[in-house]
Formats: structure tokens, sequence, C-alpha cells
């Protein structure tokens, strides 16, 4: 057991053709036999064209969005203009790692689309190695069934329907076999025309 | 002389490390050993590795950055470039060569402005030792640094205690072994950029194979007099053998209870399903 | 009292003189441990269908980050119409299909007849159990056709409580794996099913599975050996996967 099994959590980002989607699970428990809440926010709009979203020990995960959307206002503020994906991704990475020796134990998926509607996927250890993905990037407690389920059913420049089915299928199997993360599913698709739908899954409640 | 370099290091004192979650991770440490186990961080369990040849040195990694046993990047840089004539690569704690290199490449480049000078490799790698030794090993960084300056070419070791060598060849990470073996094999003194290239490219190649930690292509770079250049994935020895046959899940294999649409501030519940009250 | 210290024991009774407590010299005992198990990781998984079954391994044998070979076999043909795959450590796994191989032996020569796939699948779960408390370090797939001609999959844990599954993986990859036959032969949280996958189908998804596997387990990869077991025997083959 780890801390970053104790509320449990799931998240996948995927990259499509001129779209990009993330996939979060809404359980929120304590170990594996007490489930506090099924409609823990874990995903986040933090500006129009890109989505944070956290893993990992829950109070770190509302404080670090607290944090980021802070420092995005100020940004904005600052800027007279929105904080772009590629920049939350660096935002986020000195975040984290200004804590190296004291860190907020979250896992988080950055997913935007930029100003070319080209996706931007990143994901983090707890203390700001990025890794940047041109397919998809995985983070919590089922990150292991999510990578293979992704190798196996991502391909290059999928529409937002094929985008949708692939992302909630990956993973609506993930947390299945993951015993703290799943009781429900909130996936969101960021499109060209500066769209977002939010479509909320139908999953086990176990 | 020109001193105004020193208010630019003395503005930055404010950035730095945040010690504030410490003492809470400290207690949740103490309060339950077993469930508080640091997580995998992002190792590069890498293989990287130099040779200085005539009028140039060559530096090389693979690409595979590890997290336990599960790849989390099967294409991650670890060439950095400190300056227009250095190069550096790095093994170790991902998020430490991340963020280190990039501090020291752009102090480097604050002290280029300020003296009018290039800097020199011995310069960045007594920065980067100073550094490390300070933080006692716990910044976790294993560096080849190599470079061009008006000393001629050098290359470097930095271990992570703040340690240096330079030497005329060096490899470091999980498949420096397999990486040395074939830089031993290989090396000659006075080495053309193509031998340096070719002698480097082999030894990455046998960390790749040989080291589980280490894999992807091969990255390399040439720094010589004139030019820095990068070469990303100049090979990429082992493509994926099986494409998946692609699967189509048909549009409406996945249950949604309710859909939501959010346009540009407004929103638009455009299908809300029942089902759960139903249930 | 002041003069020259020669020994610990002037040091000692310095120290007592001015009422310090001397510190103890000597170390806390160490502790040696026998550890006698290891991962060599590696994957194995098994698909059980209507005539058929189809099962999968890899073939490297690693150590630490090291690896040890690269066509190692993690397969045992126990009767002409069964098989035992074993993950976890290597030498156990010689041991129990060897065990396994003179216990089926011994069968014939009783019974003179080979035992069938259930027969083998309990045996393996009592060999395992009666090393209840020094258990082999080992996951093991029993995969053949039943009596009945049908496919029939069985998995274990280290100390032998089996089920017999539809499909099932252990190993290194296992989370990887299990998953993706959960979706594409389990065909959970699915309102449109999809056809049932024909023997071709199924044997191609199993290669890709492992391939894919082999793309973020490290320990999983060099060669996948594919067994195909239906009416007319156990057919094995071969495929390539990364041998980074």
């Amino acid at each position: 057991m780890s801390i970053f099994s104790y509320n449990g959590a799931a998240l996948v980002g995927m990259a499509g053709k001129d779209c990009v989607a993330v996939a979060v699970d809404k359980r929120l428990g304590v170990n594996q036999f007490q489930t506090i809440s099924a409609n823990f926010q874990r995903a986040f709009q933090v500006s129009e064209r890109c989505f944070v979203a956290l893993g990992g020990l829950a109070s770190d995960v509302q404080t670090v969005h607290k944090e980021i959307a802070y420092r995005m206002k100020m940004y904005s503020l600052r800027e007279e203009r929105e904080m772009e994906p590629k920049v939350v991704t660096a935002l986020v990475a000195s975040m984290l790692y200004a804590r190296r020796f004291g860190p907020w134990f979250v896992d988080p998926v950055v997913a935007g689309l930029d100003k070319d509607n080209k996706p931007v996927l990143a994901g983090y250890d707890s203390i700001g190695a990025k890794s940047e993905a041109h397919d998809f990037v995985t983070g919590g407690t089922a990150s292991d069934q999510l990578f293979g389920l992704c190798e196996q059913f991502w391909k290059p420049d999928m529409d937002a329907d094929q985008l949708f089915e692939t992302i909630s299928q990956c993973l609506l199997a993930a947390v299945d076999r993951d015993c703290v993360s799943g009781w429900g599913a909130d996936v969101f698709i960021l499109t060209a025309d500066g769209t977002v739908t939010k479509k909320t899954l139908k999953v086990r409640q176990d | 002389m020109p001193v105004d370099y020193v208010e630019t290091l003395v503005a930055q004192k404010g950035a730095g490390f945040v010690f504030d979650n410490y003492q809470r991770n400290q207690f949740l440490a103490s309060s339950d050993p077993q469930a508080f186990k640091m997580p995998d961080l992002k190792k590069t369990g890498t293989t990287i590795c130099g040779v200085v040849c005539d009028g140039g040195v060559v530096l090389g990694a693979d690409t595979r950055a590890t997290a336990g046993d599960i790849v989390a990047d099967k294409n991650c840089e670890k060439l950095h470039k400190m300056a227009d004539n250095i190069c550096c690569a790095g093994a170790g704690t991902a998020a430490d060569l991340e963020h280190t290199t990039k501090k020291f490449a752009a102090d480097l480049e604050l002290m280029r402005l300020t003296l009018h000078r290039t800097p020199r490799v011995g310069t960045a790698v007594t920065m980067l030792s100073q550094h490390l030794f300070r933080y006692m090993g716990y910044v976790g960084c294993a560096l080849v640094m190599g470079g061009v300056d008006p000393t001629g070419p050098s290359l470097y070791m930095i271990y992570p205690h703040g340690s240096t060598d330079r030497l005329p060849f060096a490899s470091m990470g999980s498949g420096s072994l397999a990486a040395m073996s074939m830089l031993e094999t290989g090396y000659k003194d006075d080495m053309t950029i193509e031998e340096g290239k070719k002698l480097v490219s082999e030894a990455i190649l046998a960390g790749i194979t040989n080291d589980l930690g280490s894999g992807g292509q091969v990255d390399l770079c040439v720094v010589t007099k004139d030019a820095y250049t990068m070469h990303r994935n100049i090979m990429a020895p082992y493509p994926r053998t099986r494409i998946p046959k692609p699967v189509m899940f048909p549009t409406g294999t996945t249950t949604v209870l309710e859909e939501v649409k959010m346009l540009k501030g407004r929103l638009e519940v455009t299908d809300a399903d029942v089902e759960m009250r139903d249930a | 009292m002041m003069g020259e210290w020669s020994s610990g024991e002037g040091l000692q009774q310095h120290m007592q003189s001015h009422g310090s407590v001397p510190r103890p010299v000597s170390n806390p005992p160490m502790e040696h441990r026998f550890m006698p198990y290891q991962n060599n990781g590696g994957t194995v998984f098994a698909v059980a269908g209507p005539t058929y079954a189809v099962a999968m391994a890899d073939t490297r044998l690693s150590s630490g980050m090291r690896i040890l070979s690269r066509n190692t076999t993690k397969c045992t043909q126990l009767t002409s119409k069964c098989v035992v795959l074993t993950g976890g450590m290597q030498a156990e796994m010689v041991e129990l299909h060897k065990r396994m191989k003179i216990l089926i032996t011994q069968y014939e020569h009783a019974h003179r007849r080979e035992p069938s796939v259930n027969a083998v699948a309990q045996l393996l779960s009592t060999r395992l159990y009666f090393k209840r408390f020094f258990p082999y370090y080992t996951f093991n797939v029993v995969v053949g056709l039943d009596e009945e001609g049908k496919g029939a999959v069985y998995g274990y844990d280290a100390i032998g409580s089996f089920e017999r599954i539809p499909y099932v993986s252990q190993g290194t990859g296992a989370e990887l794996v299990t998953s993706v036959l959960d979706n594409q032969i389990g065909k959970t949280n699915q309102t449109k099913q999809l056809e049932p996958l024909d023997k071709t189908d199924l044997i191609d998804l199993a290669k890709d599975v492992i391939a894919a596997a082999g793309e973020r387990d490290i320990y999983t990869g060099d060669y996948a050996e594919v067994y195909v077991i239906d009416e007319t025997g156990v057919n094995k083959s071969k495929v390539d996967l990364r041998k980074e």
C-alpha cells in the first residue's frame, strides 16, 4: 500500500484528429473497504482548451487544482490572455518540482488542444518529471491496466466519436480490474470548434 | 569589472525548493509506515555515453523512461542542451535531470550575456557539481557532459554526490556496463566525428539491447567548434513487431447516462438519462 | 586521573567519574535471512474457445535489470491435450513442471490412460497446496481440451487456489493483459455486441495482446510461444516480440 492508493484513481488522456479527450473515474475511497463518494471530481477544465486531471491523495488533488487555478488566473491578469496548454504542462512540472523534497501526492495528466488544434498531452510523476506523448497518457492506481488497454486500442487520427468510444472502453475495462477506482466515470472531449462535451458513463458500482 | 550579474543572481533567490509539505509527509510516514511508501518516481534507468573526437565530442543516449517495471515514456529526451557549445546527457531521477539541466542552462545563458563570453565546459561542470554536492546525492543526477570551448573539446562525468571525472570516453546509467564494453573495445585517440558517432551509437545500442532499463531509440549529439547538432532518433533498432489489428467500437457501444455540451461559456444538456433512478 | 589514557577502560573510567554514561561499543547483531525467492519475469495467458484453446507465453528470462535468456520456455506439455504455463520464478517452474510430469507418468502407469485436463488441474492444485507454508513462487495456468472436447483454462494462485475460467493471465504483464481480454473476450461494458471472435481472430488477438504488453512491461519480450490446442493435438508456433 502506498499513499497513492489510499483514495484510488484512474485517469487517461487520449489524442484524436483535431480533438483530445480525458477520462477519469469518480470514486473517493478510504483504502479498499470504504467508499466515501462516487461523485468525486478529479478532472478540471483550467482554460477553454485545456484540462488537468489529478490522481493520488484526494486532499492534494484539490489543493493542487486550486494552486493551478490561482496561478493561471494570475497569468491571465498579467498577460491579458489565456495560458496555452503547452504552458500549462510546463507550469505543472515546475510547480511539482518546487516541492521536490516534500511533494504533493498527485499524479497529474494534462490534455489540451493548441492553436493549430494539435493535441497536447503530458503525464507526470509526483515530483514533476514530465513526459509528453503524441498518443495517450495514463495515471492513477489503474495506470498499468490503462497502459495495456491503450497500447491495444489507440489508433492514430480518430474522430471525436471514435475517440470517445475508445477512451471510454479503455477506462471502463481498467477500473473493473482495479479495486480502488471506478464507481462512475466522466469523459471530456475537446474538439477543434471549441466545444467541450462531458459524458457521464454507466459504470459498475462495486 | 562588471558585477551586475551578481544582482541577477541575488534577484533569483526567492525561487528554489519549497519544504512546506515536508513535516506533513513525515507525519504521514510515522503514523503508518506500512501505508506510507514513496511511490515509483520516474527514473531514466538509462544508457548514456560520450566520446571525445578530433575537434569535437559526441554524446549519446537511449530514450526510455521507466516507473518501476513499466515503461512510462518510450521516446523521451535525455540529451539536454546546456549552451550552444555544451551538451549534457543525464541518467537517474527524471524530474531532477529535467529541472536541474534546465536551471543550469538558464544560468549559463545569463552568464554568457553578462560576461560576453561563451561558457567553458569546466565552468558548467563546476556549477553542477557544486549544486549536487550541496544536496548530498538527494538530487539524483548522473551526468555525462561534453562540449567544445577555447581549450578544445572535453568530456566529463558528474556523479550524484558531486564528484567529477574528466575522461576521453565515458558512460553512465544502468546500461553503462554494456555501453562501456563497446567503448573500451572500439575507442581510439583522435577519432573522426563519423567514427565517434558510430562508436557511440554502438555503445547505446548495446545498452538498449542488454539492459532492461534502457530501450527505445538512439539519440546523438555532436558538438564541434562550429556547430551543435542534435540527431534525434538517429537509430530505431527495435521497431514494434506487431501493430494491433485496429478495433473499431461502433458509436453507441458505451452507455452514457448524461451528456452535457459546454459551448463557450454556455451549458446545454442534450441528453439526460434516467437510468440511475431506475436502478 | 588526568594522565595519559592507555586503553578503553581508562576512557570509560574517565567518563564515569564525570557522571556521563558510557556508550555501548558493539554494533547490534546482524540478521542474516534466507531469501530463496526471486521473480524472473514474463507474461503467460490463455483463452478457452468452444473446441480449442489458445495459450501464450513470452520467452524472456530476466533478473533485476538484466536479461538472462531470450529463449527460455515457460510452458510444458503434460499430456496430448494439456499444457501448463508458469510465471514467477524459473527454478521453481522447472521443478514444478518436472514433478507434474513424473506424477502424470505414474498416473498413466496406474490407470493405463492419460489424465484428463480436469484431473491435471486438480493435481496441480494439490501439489501447490502441499507446499502451503513454503510455496512454489509460481503463478500457473493450465490449458487444454476437456473430456467433451471443449477448451479448458484453469487459473491458480501460488498456493493452489484454482478456478476454471474463460481466460486468465499471469506474470509481470498480467495487469496489462487481463483488462484487454475482459474487453475483447468478456465483452464487458458494451451495449452493442460485436460478433464473437473466430479461431484465427482469437489467435491474432492473443499475439497482439502479448505484443502490447511487451511494449510497456520491461520483463516481457523477445519471443512468444503460441500454443493452439484443438482436436488435432497441441500445435506450437512462435512470434517475434521486442528484443530491447
